[in-house]
């Protein structure tokens, strides 16, 4: 045991006398965060099912053909033949929706707590970017299998943006890489899923974690004025007195351990809800045929029912519309207060539109 | 290890003592080693190629009729995916060799001016009676598969 530990000790040596990983691992790890932060680790959690999904996703790609003639045939092939073939498509599916799921309860927990206010304005624009990110790779992915589904709810989906006044026409084409969805459209999608959006998403991930490391979890309970407690996360301790650092606890191991228990928890979730309703697959794709009641995945559902019970310029403008503001909201939001009470207005909205949506997504599943 | 061995007293029996805080070392370590086994069985069994479908391979297959394969000459056929080389020779009839040279695994030919199977890489030659090695590098002859005519038609079974 000594002398293994020994062995270890002079490998970290001999890195640190070459990178300085000791100063390193310090700055990241040896920072400080509120008391009073309650993230309920959705951040960490969304994080988790990324790299779930990036693994699953490098998986997959091993055995997926990406053609209309063969994909459908290769999914066939991982779900049958391929050892474990069912249960890393089918963890790759359910990660897909509960990452979708904790980027937005991690939008929500940041909205109502206040902590896209200053200084941490880029951090939420950042972070509203992954979200339109995860939702790309979420319509993406979708059309992947080539069943009935996927290409059903892909030709619907992009006709959306083929409603946008001018750009619209232009834009379908773009989307779809013809006029209807082909073989070219299954493989700039399949290039765009794998490719453009992983790449994409891990430099505005970098930034995201960057910005969060360099100003440190927000209070949720602070007060317009007061500095009492400390915010920011590095650096934090050069600069906290005692006094100054009551309200704070150390991100390490503290906060690690508990994220690292909720991925845990996570993971074991992932593996009953694989294990209890493992992915399908429908009908191969038939483009003469369109199927029954087709319907884009859950999270499309509220845009899907807008679009039903408008016109469609309304129906694609409202959703373009509410994400800049969505991005913008540091800015427009000029309220300096935390506290709910003290921003009914912005809590309000914020409800609102959750109860819409919701509504809406039910609407849309029903009807 | 780190198993404390402590004496009792004045007895003579000694008893290994572990203290809780490396009880809950060993669960931990346990417990991340399953974690690890878990995540990394699916993963490994995933990566390693999946054994062919069953049904279609392994069989016969027709490879062509006897005018495919006129007195003198030979070609390459695929046979369940896999290439075979059928000749016909004045001395040995019909017969069938994999087209794989032993060498290195380049596809072989029929050499028509010298009436031996030729393998364009290395330039490997091969016995079209026996499959055996006539020159060049190869380390072993091809291997001969069977071949039965029936009535007109050729066929090569695999293996």
């Amino acid at each position: 045991m000594g002398a293994r530990k020994s062995m270890v000790l002079r490998v970290w040596d001999w890195l640190e006398g070459r990178y300085q990983v000791r100063s390193m691992m310090e700055g990241l790890l040896h920072v400080e965060i509120p008391r009073t932060a309650r993230t309920y680790y959705f951040g960490g959690l969304t994080l988790f099912f990324f790299m779930v999904q990036a693994i699953t996703g490098i998986l997959l790609a091993i055995y997926y053909q990406p053609t209309p003639e063969a994909a459908y045939g290769s999914i066939l092939f991982i779900m049958n033949q391929v050892n474990f073939g069912w249960l890393i498509r089918s963890i790759h599916a359910w990660s897909a929706n509960l990452m979708i799921i904790y980027c937005v309860f991690h939008l929500l927990r940041v909205f109502f707590q206040a902590a896209y206010k200053p200084p941490r304005e880029l951090t939420w624009v950042v972070g509203v970017l992954l979200l339109l990110l995860t939702l790309g790779f979420g319509f993406t992915g979708y059309l992947l299998p080539w069943d009935q589904r996927a290409y059903w709810a892909t030709t619907v989906g992009s006709e959306a943006a083929g409603a946008l006044p001018l750009v619209g026409e232009k834009l379908l084409v773009f989307l779809r890489g013809g006029t209807t969805v082909t073989a070219r459209t299954l493989s700039r999608f399949f290039g765009t899923h794998v490719l453009v959006l992983p790449l994409a998403f891990a430099g505005v991930l970098l930034v995201h974690l960057v910005l969060l490391h360099v100003q440190g979890l927000a209070d949720p309970t602070r007060k317009v004025g007061a500095k009492a407690v400390p915010e920011m996360g590095a650096g934090s301790t050069a600069k906290a007195g005692p006094q100054k650092r009551v309200g704070l606890l150390p991100f390490f191991p503290n906060y690690v351990l508990d994220e690292f228990i909720a991925w845990y928890v996570m993971l074991a979730v992932l593996i009953i809800l694989v294990s209890l309703r493992p992915v399908g697959l429908a009908e191969p794709a038939d483009p003469l045929v369109t199927p029954e009641h087709i319907k884009p995945e859950w999270y499309f559902l509220f845009v899907y029912q807008f679009f039903k019970v408008v016109p469609r310029v309304v129906g694609v403008l409202v959703p373009i519309i509410g994400g800049f503001l969505l991005l913008l909201l540091p800015f427009l939001d000029r309220n300096p207060h935390a506290e709910p009470r003290r921003r009914p207005f912005a809590i309000i909205a914020g409800v609102v539109t959750v109860i819409v949506i919701v509504a809406f997504s039910i609407w849309g599943l029903l009807s | 290890m780190a198993v404390n061995i402590q004496s009792d007293g004045g007895s003579n029996s000694q008893v290994p003592e572990v203290s809780r805080r490396q009880l809950v070392n060993y669960l931990l370590g346990f417990s991340l080693v399953a974690t690890a086994v878990g995540v990394l069985t699916p993963v490994i069994g995933y990566l390693w190629p999946p054994g062919r479908p069953s049904g279609g391979g392994g069989g016969r297959a027709q490879v062509g009729t006897t005018d495919d394969f006129p007195v003198g000459q030979g070609k390459v056929v695929p046979v369940n995916d896999k290439p075979v080389i059928v000749v016909n020779t004045p001395q040995g009839g019909l017969k069938a060799f994999s087209a794989i040279c032993t060498h290195l695994g380049c596809i072989t030919e029929w050499d028509q001016t010298r009436q031996f199977i030729l393998c364009p890489c290395h330039d490997g030659r091969f016995n079209a009676i026996t499959g055996a090695v006539v020159s060049g590098p190869p380390p072993a002859p091809l291997p001969q598969l069977a071949l039965q005519v029936e009535g007109d038609a050729v066929y090569v079974s695999e293996g």
